[in-house]
């Protein structure tokens, strides 16, 4: 009897796990698989200040004979671009390595979530992520200003950002075959 | 100083992608396709895209694999017709007579009192345009329209050049597949080849009776037009329409009444706007229905009187969609077609009819409400069902209504 309660423990552990983080942040949808890959912005378009970090030079890339730089969802420590507090900074991405136990471990979070109150509990704070042009499913599209996300902390006070979705327009499924979208500011797909 | 009597044509490079690049200069130099069919194929593409091996009407999925670097794009109509008619404005500029053959298309006839010869025309109309619309643009001057249709397509892209010597014309033509000729499809190339005609220049050369039997009385303006005799018109003004339709795909393929009814009153909304524009009656209704599995279903009904009312034009799309549309087949696009259109001062009004004050009542409200508020402002309660359409801005993108070219 106490070896089956053994060999139990370790999923009694896990769903406590995810219990606890759905108490903690409400009710979250979880996203999981290939989702928005990521974004890229153009080198100009970055601050002298960022762009001398060492985390962004192997983001670099070029098009058309343009830098620009990739903050993708697959990067070992994802990060995105914010504008928060005046400032152009750059945040990590979700939790996709589950440093915190505390935060879903993804980087979107649903908009209906968002208006429903789901991250009250966490302090979120609503960014702009700024871009010039998104990925999804290998399809790099323009994005004119930039995309909504959520600014929120973890148990160790350390800033990350999620990006906030909706469900696709036709065009955008028919375009990517993702069925769901980020929010984009200012224009919709 | 005078020039000889020629016939220019002007062609945007790339337009949808430099229409593109005019409103957001971080394009320029990058692989970008634009994507049409509710973002399912590339409708144009760069030069840098070109390169990588896209083709027009590639399908998206196949895109990203040839060129996985390439930014695509939702098509903008509405910003395209505004760079179209700003490039219309500056050919006017330089000729009375301009013939706006479509979106990114003019000809025009060089006035013989030009001060310019003819290449220095075509030069400085290139760097007009791209000085005041920041477009660039090909231009061709020959003696016929035909000749300098093939001339710009030869010199793109940001081409200028002039050609109106008949030896140089000659070499142009001896180096032109006689497909690439405005008007000589696969079938014709495929019927000229049996009599040896493999080039424009074989064409020119041939027997014109010959090609009078081969391609009737439009492959005969064609010969004559390669020859430098300009016999095709230059039309400075729209001829009156033979037809009026609207249509198109129906957003997400469907089998549902209600979805599809929505559609079809959608098009026939946008058909009577068109209809009260040109100032025309349509006499007969036609409902063009693609199946998702191809097959094409028609339904004529026609109308008691000539008529642009909503109410009658109504219940003709119904009747026609019930002719038209095989039971429970999914719809992919819908078409209306109004034809045998009449001025409606010549118009016999219908024993049958009922009273038009009501419904052209009505239809004065709309306009007026929609003028003031907004396109689709004010719209048929069948349009509920494709509700998600009106609601996404970006949608109405899609829909290119631009009036007054010769073709589309």
């Amino acid at each position: 009897m106490l070896a089956e309660t053994a060999a139990l423990l370790p999923f009694l552990v896990l769903f406590l796990h995810l219990c606890l983080s759905v108490f903690i942040c409400g009710s979250f949808f979880f996203f999981r698989g290939a989702m928005f890959g990521g974004i890229a912005l153009s080198w100009s378009a970055l601050p002298l200040e960022v762009l001398e970090q060492d985390e962004l030079r192997r983001r670099v890339h070029e098009r058309g004979g343009e830098r620009e730089v990739q903050f993708l969802f697959r990067d070992y420590a994802p990060i995105l671009p914010v504008w928060h507090e005046g400032q152009l900074r750059l945040v990590t991405w979700g939790n996709r390595r589950r440093d915190s136990r505390r935060l879903p471990c993804t980087g979107w979070t649903w908009l209906a979530t968002v208006e429903a109150g789901g991250w009250s509990r966490c302090d979120a704070e609503p960014i702009d992520i700024p871009a010039t042009m998104g990925l999804e499913n290998g399809v790099w599209y323009q994005v004119r200003q930039g995309i909504r996300g959520l600014l929120v902390r973890d148990e160790h006070g350390a800033a990350r950002v999620y990006m906030i979705c909706e469900p696709a327009s036709y065009y955008y499924r028919v375009m990517t075959r993702s069925h769901w979208m980020p929010v984009l500011i200012g224009e919709r797909f | 100083m005078g020039v000889p009597a020629a016939v220019g044509h002007l062609d945007a490079d790339c337009f949808y992608i430099s229409a593109e690049r005019v409103r957001n200069t971080f394009l320029l130099g990058k692989p970008v396709g634009v994507l049409g069919n509710q973002g399912a194929f590339v409708i144009a593409k760069s030069y840098e895209m070109k390169a990588a091996g896209v083709k027009t009407g590639d399908p998206i999925w196949e895109a990203i694999v040839k060129c996985p670097h390439g930014v695509y794009l939702k098509r903008d109509f509405r910003w395209y017709e505004v760079l179209s008619r700003l490039m219309l404005d500056v050919v006017r500029e330089f000729s009375p007579e301009v013939e706006y053959y479509s979106i990114d298309e003019f000809f025009f006839r060089v006035p013989s009192d030009s001060e310019r010869s003819l290449q220095e025309t075509a030069e400085v109309m290139r760097h007009r345009i791209l000085q005041q619309v920041r477009v660039p643009v090909t231009v061709g001057i020959a003696r016929s329209k035909t000749l300098a249709k093939l001339i710009s397509d030869q010199a793109k892209p940001f081409g200028a050049l002039a050609l109106v010597d008949p030896e140089a014309e000659r070499a142009l033509l001896d180096r032109t597949a006689v497909q690439e000729i405005c008007g000589i499809g696969e079938r014709r190339a495929k019927r000229l080849a049996e009599y040896k005609v493999f080039t424009a220049l074989d064409l020119a050369l041939a027997n014109r009776k010959l090609i009078r039997s081969l391609l009737t009385a439009v492959g005969e303006a064609l010969w004559f037009e390669l020859n430098g005799d300009p016999v095709l018109p230059l039309y400075s003004q729209r001829p009156p329409h033979k037809m009026l339709s609207r249509g198109g795909a129906i957003g997400k393929p469907s089998a549902d009444f209600n979805y599809i009814w929505g559609w079809l009153v959608r098009s026939l909304e946008r058909l009577i706007e068109e209809l009260e524009y040109h100032r025309v009656c349509a006499g007969r209704l036609e409902t063009w229905v693609m199946h998702y599995d191809g097959q094409v279903g028609v339904g004529k009904v026609e109308l008691n009187g000539p008529t642009d009312r909503f109410d009658l034009l109504l219940e003709a799309a119904r009747l026609g969609l019930r002719r038209a549309w095989l039971p429970r087949r999914t719809v992919a696009r819908l078409n209306l077609v109004a034809t045998h259109l009449q001025w409606p001062g010549s118009v016999q009004r219908g024993l049958f009819d009922p009273p038009a004050e009501r419904a052209e009542t009505l239809a004065r409200l709309k306009r007026e409400v929609n003028d003031r508020c907004g396109r689709f402002a004010l719209r048929s309660g069948a349009t509920l069902f494709v509700n998600e359409f009106y609601k996404d801005e970006a949608y109405s993108y899609e829909v290119c209504d631009v009036r007054g070219k010769i073709c589309f």
